[in-house]
């Protein structure tokens, strides 16, 4: 294990963007983290708002036309090495709200996740389950970790 | 408008926030325009997350579309569902069995307080204190087991269906013991918390006088729910609500209307939460939990009004042939934006966020107006 990755390892920064949900993921990803109950701060992985400090970044939410922007630019803003781990059924494939209707996809809507940024990782669930997300996280770190 | 030169007001500086900011949880644009550190004006936007749901509502069967109201927002999602469901049943005449009446109230108020809760952490967040951050986190972790272990799921948890509640929702013995060893748990811990808060010098100083709005100006914005309450107006609609009427439950009001007033409203609405729920599980009537004998027909534009943890939630649709149409949803922080931007002004621009958070802002039920264009 290189100096980096060793140092890498001990601070992996969380950044949590929101892209049209409906605020059932976010809270339970900061729940995830931040709650004594399963404190994910423990095992040194910390929550962030700022993508220049950001190791990973989390979205969730089908993503909107006007947040399409935005989430390219916060994924522009992370530096390298970096992972995305997309949380929730609307950011795997839109949810509800994309296409409810089975055949006139939303107008809205400019999503999925993977359809804008590249993804690393997929947790499912409506809404994701905190152990659930862990796991996801958990997946993600190789591509951090083993990165030159 | 006047344009003589001395009228003008310049405004030294403009801060705009958002949409995407780390100070703020959710996306919405704030402008603050500041004049030496002070704000003189805010302005607050949003519609970044919209995402159309009364549109995709419209046309959808009525069960359909009472699951998808769940959707809208993940902290309420039970109101919304239960308001949804509320409303068909007023405009069909269904009549809804006791005992579903009790587990919709029971629900209602388990959201109630995991809502305060959350508000609380995130308040104490913004203010800057983690540690009670996290030990309110900690706290609404026994409200979330209850939920999970009632309604199947941790945030998606709706128990109400047209004519009763879902059978998962369902109180036995065993969930009634949880219930109510859960409230005696959560009355100890919230308590010990509320004690903490009050005594804590440092809070109190930070939050007293910050903030500030007055009776006069939560009346004119048209404020709503603990927003409203905190400054004074005793103006909660679960009094008029006949679901309420069995249940003794005090209206808390207080006066100042500043950020510690409305803390304090949601610690203080806590144990009345709890209490509500204790009497609803002691005299929980026996019955069925669903009433199915019912017949669709075609409606006129039905509304109907409940309160939910940030105030007056309006649900209206009309049916046709078992489907809505014209839907409008109308959540309260829509009517708590303008009080929103009325407490950032004539504060220090470091309060600015303090103030939007003390309304108790929810921008993912708010973000949904839409303009039905008539072909």
């Amino acid at each position: 294990m290189s100096l980096k990755s060793y140092s890498r390892g001990r601070a992996v920064h969380v950044m949590l963007v929101y892209t049209g949900g409906c605020n059932g993921c976010d809270i339970e990803i900061v729940n995830c983290i931040l709650s004594p109950k399963f404190d994910a701060e423990q095992y040194k992985v910390f929550l962030t708002w700022n993508p220049r400090e950001a190791d990973v970044l989390v979205v969730t939410g089908p993503v909107t036309k006007q947040n399409e922007q935005p989430l390219r630019e916060i994924y522009k803003a992370i530096p390298e090495p970096k992972a995305v781990v997309a949380a929730g059924a609307c950011a795997l494939m839109g949810g509800v709200y994309k296409n409810c209707h089975g055949d006139i996809p939303s107008e809205e809507i400019a999503g999925p996740v993977d359809q804008i940024i590249p993804v690393d990782a997929k947790v499912p669930g409506c809404a994701v389950r905190p152990q659930d997300l862990v796991a996801g996280l958990v997946s993600a770190l190789p591509l951090l970790l083993n990165a030159e | 408008m006047d344009d003589k030169k001395e009228n003008r007001t310049v405004i030294e500086a403009e801060v705009p926030m958002g949409t995407v900011h780390p100070a703020a949880l959710e996306p919405y644009r704030l402008r603050l325009f500041v004049e030496d550190e002070i704000v003189r004006d805010a302005e607050m936007t949003v519609g970044v997350n919209h995402r159309g749901v009364e549109r995709i509502m419209e046309g959808l069967p009525v069960e359909k579309a009472n699951s998808l109201t769940e959707k809208i927002c993940g902290i309420c999602s039970n109101s919304h569902i239960w308001n949804s469901c509320r409303t068909a049943e007023i405009a069909l005449g269904i009549e809804v069995p006791e005992r579903a009446k009790y587990i919709r109230i029971i629900m209602e108020e388990l959201e109630r307080l995991h809502s305060h809760l959350l508000y609380l952490a995130h308040g104490s967040e913004v203010l800057g204190h983690e540690t009670f951050s996290m030990r309110l986190f900690y706290i609404r972790e026994t409200v979330m087991d209850l939920l999970g272990t009632i309604g199947g799921n941790r945030v998606q948890y709706g128990s109400a269906v047209l004519g009763g509640v879902r059978p998962r929702c369902e109180l036995d013995d065993n969930r009634i013991k949880q219930i109510t060893d859960g409230m005696d748990l959560l009355e100890e811990k919230t308590t010990a918390f509320a004690d903490r808060f009050v005594s804590d010098p440092m809070v109190i100083s930070r939050i007293t006088g910050v903030g500030v709005i007055s009776q006069k100006d939560a009346i004119r914005l048209a404020c709503t729910g603990p927003t409203l309450r905190a400054t004074g107006v005793a103006q909660d609609l679960r009094r008029e609500m006949p679901e309420y009427d069995p249940f003794e439950f005090d209206v808390i009001t207080q006066d100042d209307g500043d950020v510690k007033s409305q803390l304090l409203m949601r610690v203080l609405e806590i144990p009345e939460a709890i209490k509500i729920i204790r009497q609803a599980v002691r005299d929980l009537p026996d019955g069925p939990i669903t009433n199915r004998s019912w017949e669709m027909q075609d409606t006129p534009i039905t509304k109907s009004y409940i309160e939910v943890p940030r105030g007056t939630l309006y649900h209206s649709y009309a049916l046709e042939d078992g489907r809505v149409r014209n839907c409008v949803i109308r959540t309260p922080s829509m009517a708590n934006i303008g009080a929103m931007q009325h407490a950032c002004i004539g504060h220090h621009i470091t309060d600015a966020q303090l103030s939007v958070v003390q309304c108790d802002p929810c921008f993912t039920c708010t973000d949904r107006a839409i303009e039905i264009i008539k072909l």
